[in-house]
């Protein structure tokens, strides 16, 4: 029997690199490929930032794909990475988003972990099967690596070093990291866009200048920059720093004041692949994690930080940029969030994206950019098709 | 357990209808009016709230940021985003005299909401902490929405 054409596993990928098949943004047999090869395959996924995980015992949980992670500082004040389940039938081990912990117990039966991943006791064990140790039923430890302070994990032995992995993307992280990572966190906002994973990154980092109302009303130019992307799908901005005038268009001009130091100028964006947006924007240090819930949503939680050397005035500017500016509700990304919703439900339309903005060829790929161009967001593509195994047609 | 008077209650409740109604009318400059000049409005996830995680989804200290809300939604967003319909639900749970005129009152809030195309779904929903001054008009001289959906169903645009 011929299976139907739209279940079929090959997708028909254009020839021009500056257009993107539609299809792949709506169909599930494309997102289960992607959870296989990308989300479980040789990538690292940034799940926690140490400043998230101030003392021992603290502990986060969130996704990588669909897989549940449970994130933990030890009592030897080590942060270690585990698969949020039980070592024994499975069962999610850790319910609560954050918290403090001594140790972790499974209510089904009652097996007990400890800050290390360590199974502590398992009542009846006199009874299980022949080879039961209880060394070998520690948490499943997921590998993970750190950059700054940004904890990532993987879920494949064969990637990379993370060194190498983020290659000169590291530089626009360390822009937004104030140079060196000491951060506080400062609180989350959450949202659940209901937008394929791939068309809210390419909607991310990426700013549309046209959009923003914001920019004009406020004369706020951007300052000069560059763009690039690496071959592995990352992207980086980097730009000088140009406060907004005051145009008496805001009642409170406060909000948009700069108050950090000379050292910590400049705003950068770094989005690693597939689906991280970091950015620093003015005095908003702001680290978007992110995940898919199925092919049609991705749930973001924007956090946000301060740095170790802030003082009170400073942590309290940065609270109210942080709570006013960005995310969901923010002045200047309200109207990203909105774009998301249109351009999934527009995606279910037969043909191709296409990408015009920067683009200088439409027959290979190249890695520098100007600051606006939506080109920028071409070499990502070209490592999510060949991730997938999806040829490109001839021209 | 309330021992304040049926006629102050019934003040305190008509303020916050009058607060939703300006909401759900899509009326920011009746929404404004709410407020005292030296007022404040934070909207705030029930999570962050509960770990003293300062920050907020909309956090307008002072009246000159309550006045830029304004600005935002009918200057800077106008015509770029899908438009919805709200309806708040409130019911009042607990209120208190704490002089001069003032009141602590704690409410529910349920808000639905019906984008363009039709179909209504839950916004978010959470609890009021106010302070309400009766004078000649009942304003508020503080707004708190804590929100308990601490994951947000899409961007919002109206204050909570
Ligand atoms: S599934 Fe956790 S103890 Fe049995
Ligand atoms: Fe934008």
């Amino acid at each position: 029997m011929n299976a139907p054409e739209k279940y079929s596993p090959l997708v028909r990928w254009p020839a021009k690199v500056n257009e993107i098949p539609k299809e792949v943004f709506f169909r599930e047999d494309v997102y289960q490929l992607e959870l296989e090869n990308i989300f479980y395959g040789p990538e690292w996924h940034p799940v926690a930032h140490t400043g998230e995980l101030p003392n021992k015992g603290d502990f986060k949980t969130i996704n990588v794909g669909e897989r549940p992670i449970l994130v933990v500082r030890g009592d030897d004040g080590d942060i270690r990475t585990f698969y949020n389940a039980c070592a024994h039938r499975g069962n999610l081990l850790e319910t609560r988003v954050s918290g403090n912990a001594v140790e972790f117990e499974c209510p089904y039966h009652r097996w007990l972990f400890d800050l290390r991943g360590e199974l502590r006791g398992a009542p009846g064990d006199d009874d299980f099967s022949p080879s039961y140790r209880k060394e070998d039923f520690g948490l499943p430890a997921i590998r993970s690596a750190e950059f700054m302070g940004l904890i990532f994990v993987t879920c494949s032995d064969e990637t990379p070093e993370l060194d190498e992995y983020l290659g000169r993307v590291k530089d626009a992280l360390a822009i937004t990291f104030n140079g060196d990572g000491r951060l506080k966190l400062l609180g989350y906002q959450k949202v659940l866009y209901d937008v394929n994973w791939k068309a809210y990154v390419d909607n991310d980092g990426y700013h549309a200048p046209l959009l923003h109302a914001a920019f004009k009303l406020l004369d706020w130019q951007g300052g000069k920059g560059e763009q690039y992307s690496t071959k592995n799908g990352h992207i980086g901005f980097e730009s000088e720093l140009k406060v907004p005038k005051d145009t008496g268009f805001l009642k409170d001009p406060t909000l948009l004041q700069f108050k950090g130091t000379a050292s910590s100028k400049g705003s950068a964006i770094a989005s690693t692949f597939p689906i991280t947006v970091i950015t620093k924007h003015m005095d908003m240090i702001n680290i978007r994690f992110a995940f898919p819930r199925g092919v049609g949503q991705t749930e973001v939680h924007y956090g946000y930080y301060c740095h170790e050397d802030d003082d009170d005035e400073m942590v309290q500017h940065r609270i109210r940029q942080s709570s006013n500016m960005l995310g969901p509700t923010g002045l200047v990304s309200m109207e990203d969030a909105s774009i998301f919703h249109r351009i999934h439900v527009g995606n279910h339309t037969p043909g191709n994206v296409t990408f015009q903005k920067g683009v200088k060829h439409e027959d290979r790929i190249w890695y520098d950019f100007k600051q606006n161009d939506e080109a920028g967001n071409l070499p990502r593509w070209e490592h999510y098709r060949q991730s997938l195994g999806f040829n490109r047609e001839e021209a | 357990m309330s021992n304040l008077s049926i006629e102050i209650l019934s003040a305190l409740d008509n303020a916050q209808n009058g607060y939703i109604n300006s909401l759900d009318t899509k009326n920011m400059d009746g929404w404004l009016a709410n407020y005292t000049t030296d007022g404040s409005y934070i909207c705030i996830a029930a999570e962050n709230e509960a770990n003293n995680l300062p920050i907020a989804l909309m956090l307008d200290d002072c009246y000159a940021r309550l006045q830029d809300r304004v600005t935002y939604v009918t200057k800077v967003w106008a015509g770029t985003f899908e438009d919805y319909q709200t309806r708040h639900f409130t019911q009042r749970i607990g209120a208190e005299a704490v002089g001069n005129d003032t009141y602590k009152v704690i409410t529910n809030y349920h808000i639905l909401f019906t984008p363009e195309q039709g179909q209504t779904n839950v916004l978010v929903t959470g609890h009021y902490q106010d302070e309400i001054v009766l004078g000649d008009t009942a304003l508020f001289k503080s707004k708190k929405a804590v929100m308990d959906t601490n994951v947000s169903p899409r961007y919002i645009v109206y204050p909570v």
